[in-house]
């Protein structure tokens, strides 16, 4: 595959020559960032297929804009822009209550007690489960934006100087979002501590 | 299942905000350091930084996909692009080499030269003055003895409007008669 080569190549370089009209080479770039907007959508809708279409979407609204993409931030941090973008319309669309998340079905506990590699007893396991519910809950709480500057810091792990690039916002702000929800996380989880 | 709630030891205020940084490492070493000198000294700052270090992971969902899942998400989505592609309509490929503010101004000018057409059309229209004769259809054309009986028309009219003068002139008169009589 010709691809291979640029397997290494920076993002900036596979924008170029996708600008160039070369869009066979936005695999890789599709590649590299795949689970990430996977799971960033994923925060968001918390249905798996709700999450791939988004996150298609948004690769796919990345490549129609690609031309417009003047490297003044990183490929990701523009792209995640998108992804963010994206989600918060579903979210505006969706009109989620906060209590919806409260309807699980069984299956889903089953699967996420799975995940919880740390527990064992059944006991253990049912409390770990409680926990993962009430931090969905103070998530599905919090302000949409302070959700967001949570989950791309917490699960996605961008640096805070990202989020404010990719939320078009500056650091502080960032850093204020990120306070307020670290703390009604823990205000949430206060039973746990 | 543990139920019991607790009130939670705030940290100090004006460092509360640093802790959280402090535990995602975000900040310069020196406010790094700062933050690590408090929570040596301070009890409330030590118990939420170790709350954070406790908790927050624990708001981490990684749930780990197969390598097949991935596969077909990144084969989906080049298919879907050049679908896309393929769907291009032709319009669009001609405007493509347009520059984004020739698109408006492209409209403007539509605008403009709808404008001065309809405004030009108007005042040829009033200049226009009496509305033309109607052309004579083409089966009168043919015969020309019909020509003449639709010209004489307006001849007759006048004939019979002439009657009408003749006929209020003669009333005038005879009065006049039948007093000489």
């Amino acid at each position: 595959m010709e691809n291979t080569s640029l397997q290494n190549a920076r993002d900036e370089e596979i924008v170029a020559l996708c600008q160039q009209g070369k869009s066979e080479v936005f695999d890789i770039l599709v590649g590299r960032y795949m689970e990430r907007a996977y799971r960033i959508a994923l925060d968001f809708t918390h249905d798996p297929e709700e999450a791939k279409d988004l996150s298609q979407d948004a690769f796919l609204r990345a490549f129609s804009r690609i031309k417009q993409f003047d490297g003044r931030s990183t490929f990701y941090t523009w792209f995640y822009r998108l992804v963010v973008n994206i989600c918060l319309d579903y979210m505006r669309r969706k009109k989620k209550v906060v209590w919806e998340r409260l309807e699980w079905s069984p299956d889903e506990g089953v699967e996420r007690r799975e995940l919880m590699d740390t527990v064992s007893s059944p006991d253990a396991v049912a409390i770990a489960g409680e926990a993962q519910r009430k931090v969905d809950e103070a998530l599905e709480a919090m302000p949409k934006r302070q959700r967001t500057v949570f989950l791309l810091r917490n699960q996605q792990g961008l640096s805070i100087s990202d989020i404010a690039k990719a939320m078009e916002t500056t650091e502080g702000t960032v850093r204020v979002y990120l306070h307020r929800a670290v703390a009604a996380l823990r205000q949430s989880l206060v039973e746990y501590v | 299942m543990r139920k019991t709630v607790k009130n939670l030891p705030n940290a100090c205020k004006e460092f509360e905000e640093d802790l959280v940084l402090h535990y995602y490492n975000e900040g310069s070493a020196a406010e790094l350091k700062r933050v690590e000198e408090h929570i040596a000294l301070c009890a409330p700052c030590r118990k939420f930084s170790d709350d954070l270090r406790r908790l927050l992971p624990q708001a981490t969902q990684t749930e780990e996909l197969p390598q097949s899942f991935w596969d077909n998400y990144r084969r989906e989505v080049m298919h879907k692009i050049a679908e896309r592609e393929e769907r291009r309509s032709w319009w669009r490929d001609l405007f493509a080499p347009m520059q984004s503010w020739t698109v408006p101004a492209f409209a403007g000018a539509m605008v403009l030269a709808l404008g001065i057409t309809f405004t030009l059309d108007k005042v040829a229209w009033n200049r226009g003055g009496e509305p033309q004769p109607l052309p004579i259809p083409q089966e009168i054309l043919s015969d020309p003895n019909s020509v003449e009986f639709f010209k004489s028309m307006d001849l007759v009219e006048a004939l019979s409007k002439l009657e009408e003068i003749e006929g209020s002139k003669s009333e005038q008169k005879a009065p006049a008669g039948a007093h000489s009589i």
